[in-house]
């Protein structure tokens, strides 16, 4: 089992080359911690399906390993006294856990600039971004040095980042995976992802982490995700290309990318027809309420008694130092959405807006539902456009949450999804995604699979 | 434009228990309404009597329970052993009324 430290030794190499390099994943790290996993793995001749693999953990999933900071001031150095049902998994399956990796500061954001620990660069090119708000996982596994690295998803913060680096992503329905030991940010769309170089990897790192959970009320009572061996073509399968997820202003070499999958998907046998899901313009707004709704209520335990940062108030009693703390504690887009989920709630507004955006919610739900009783998966590009510049969107929010708008509807409808490169646009990396029914992701993968097998993830379509 | 003053942002702060400095009040007040805004389009979504607001399951997907009982936390080391100080079974946290320098 000596391959399981030659592993760890050139992950241990991998993760300092990008960190040196200034990509900017990583926030916590230690070599011993690392090389005392492997050792233990090689001395327990642990025989699980990820031995031996490194894996990268988003810093808003409990590690017992490192702190888990959620890349905020507010919970600087904080260290949870029990890590995530899904990082148990991984490390019974033999996986190493190397390092916790950037963010968003609590998960919100497109693009990891957002964290107390500065922005994640694009690993090929350091003056764009690398998607968020999973970019720390995702940077690390396109740079190669790790195998696989979690993430989460509460509007494609797997997903868009992934298709950023050019690597798969997959959002399991919610249900799936335990979210327990994932620092709650909006707790009726969080679920934890996988990013990962192959589909094939990706798809066993989901299988090993699923499964019911006794310590998560929202785990749904299903086994462990069983993966069949990929078809050899798409014979049978029926897809459906919703009309509104290329828009007039798609990126012409997104749009050529994906038309070239398209494409490839037919020639591999499957029956591919355009289909409508009329609520789609209505995600974002909608998930711009619920989630900042869900966020305002689940941060309220920041308040310098029971975690990390404690301010000093001027008033000196406890509502002002909650006050201080929470203001000096969280940055820019935490407040804000704190302030946007408070007022929709508020008195006199719930009606205006909370209660139009679940209808919202209910409405594309309810258009996946139609269209999946004549189509078995969706085809569409992940993003709408290509890694943008760093510091493009960081002074226009609605810029920014846009970025989502492919991706935020599978999460408000529970549903799994998997983005893989399928070319590039102006030298950079473009992603499609494969959405499917709600615990239909064996199919999904499948279909991804072949896909993955038939088109050229370097050919330049922009 | 959806009309929100800056007093009603600092209300809405205070509620949600942050402090938030003078010229950042005034940035947050210009984006916070370009938010509202833009998410003001859901006022053509209808809410009549009878419509689901909630989202939807599947038939065969009730929403599962947890049995209401309590058990022991599920931690991977004694409070005791993480705790900064620990007294009868309980962790000490500092007192609110004694707020230490930061």
């Amino acid at each position: 089992m000596n391959g399981v430290l030659d592993r760890a030794r050139t992950a241990m190499v991998g993760i300092e080359q990008v960190e040196a390099r200034g990509v900017n994943a990583v926030i916590s790290y230690d070599r011993d911690t690392l090389l005392e996993q492997a050792r233990r793995v090689a001395r327990d001749r642990v025989d699980g399906p990820l031995a031996g693999l490194v894996f990268g953990i988003k810093d808003n999933i409990c590690t017992l390993e490192y702190p888990t900071t959620c890349a905020s001031r507010i919970l600087e150095g904080y260290r949870s006294p029990y890590e995530a049902t899904a990082v148990t998994r991984i490390k019974q399956a033999g996986g190493l856990i190397a390092c916790k990796t950037n963010l968003d500061e609590f998960a919100m954001g497109s693009s990891t600039e957002l964290s107390a620990y500065g922005r994640t660069k694009h690993p090929e090119d350091p003056d764009r971004v690398a998607g968020g708000s999973s970019g720390g996982s995702v940077a690390l596994v396109a740079a190669g040095a790790v195998d696989a690295a979690l993430g989460s998803e509460t509007g494609g913060s797997v997903r868009q980042p992934a298709a950023f680096c050019g690597v798969v992503g997959i959002k399991p329905s919610y249900g799936r995976v335990s979210r327990y030991g994932l620092v709650a940010f909006a707790s009726s769309l969080d679920q934890i992802g996988v990013t990962a170089r192959s589909v094939e990897l990706a798809a066993r790192v989901v299988s090993a982490i699923s499964g019911r959970d006794r310590n998560d009320a929202t785990s749904a009572d299903r086994d462990q995700l069983a993966l069949g061996p990929p078809p050899g073509d798409l014979s049978g399968v029926t897809i459906g290309i919703p009309v509104e997820y290329f828009p007039h202003d798609l990126d012409n070499g997104v749009r050529a990318a994906c038309d070239h999958a398209i494409g490839s998907l037919r020639e591999s046998g499957a029956t591919v027809r355009q289909v409508s899901l009329p609520h789609t313009a209505l995600a974002i707004p909608a998930y711009y309420i619920i989630a900042p709704a869900e966020a305002s209520s689940n941060l309220a335990r920041y308040d310098g008694v029971r975690y990390g940062l404690r301010m000093t108030s001027q008033g000196g009693d406890v509502a002002s130092m909650y006050r201080a703390t929470r203001g000096a504690g969280f940055g820019t887009e935490v407040r804000r959405r704190i302030i946007v989920g408070t007022y929709v709630l508020s008195s006199g507004y719930y009606e205006a807006y909370y209660r139009k955006a679940l209808r919202a919610r209910w409405l594309i739900t309810d258009d996946f539902r139609r269209v999946f009783s004549e189509v078995d998966l969706l085809f569409a590009p992940t993003t709408p456009t290509p890694a943008f510049k760093a510091g493009e969107k960081l002074d226009d929010p609605v810029a920014m949450y846009l970025c989502d708008v492919f991706v935020a509807p599978t999460n408000l409808a529970w549903l799994p999804a998997i983005t893989i490169p399928v070319g590039r646009s102006r030298g950079l990396p473009v992603g499609a995604q494969f959405i499917a029914p709600r615990f239909e992701e064996g199919e999904m993968i499948a279909a991804a699979a072949v896909l993955a097998g038939l088109v050229d993830a370097q050919e330049e379509f922009g | 434009m959806t009309g929100v003053s800056r007093d009603e942002i600092e209300r809405i702060a205070r509620l949600a228990a942050l402090d938030v400095d003078s010229e950042a009040l005034s940035v947050l007040t210009e984006q916070i309404a370009e938010i509202l805004d833009y998410v003001s389009q859901l006022e053509m979504v209808d809410t009549g009597v009878g419509l689901a607001d909630s989202v939807w399951l599947g038939e065969d997907q009730p929403q599962p329970l947890r049995a209401d009982e309590t058990r022991s936390l599920d931690a991977a080391a004694n409070p005791a052993s993480f705790a900064p100080e620990f007294e009868d079974n309980l962790i000490v946290v500092p007192m609110l009324g004694a707020i230490e320098d930061v």
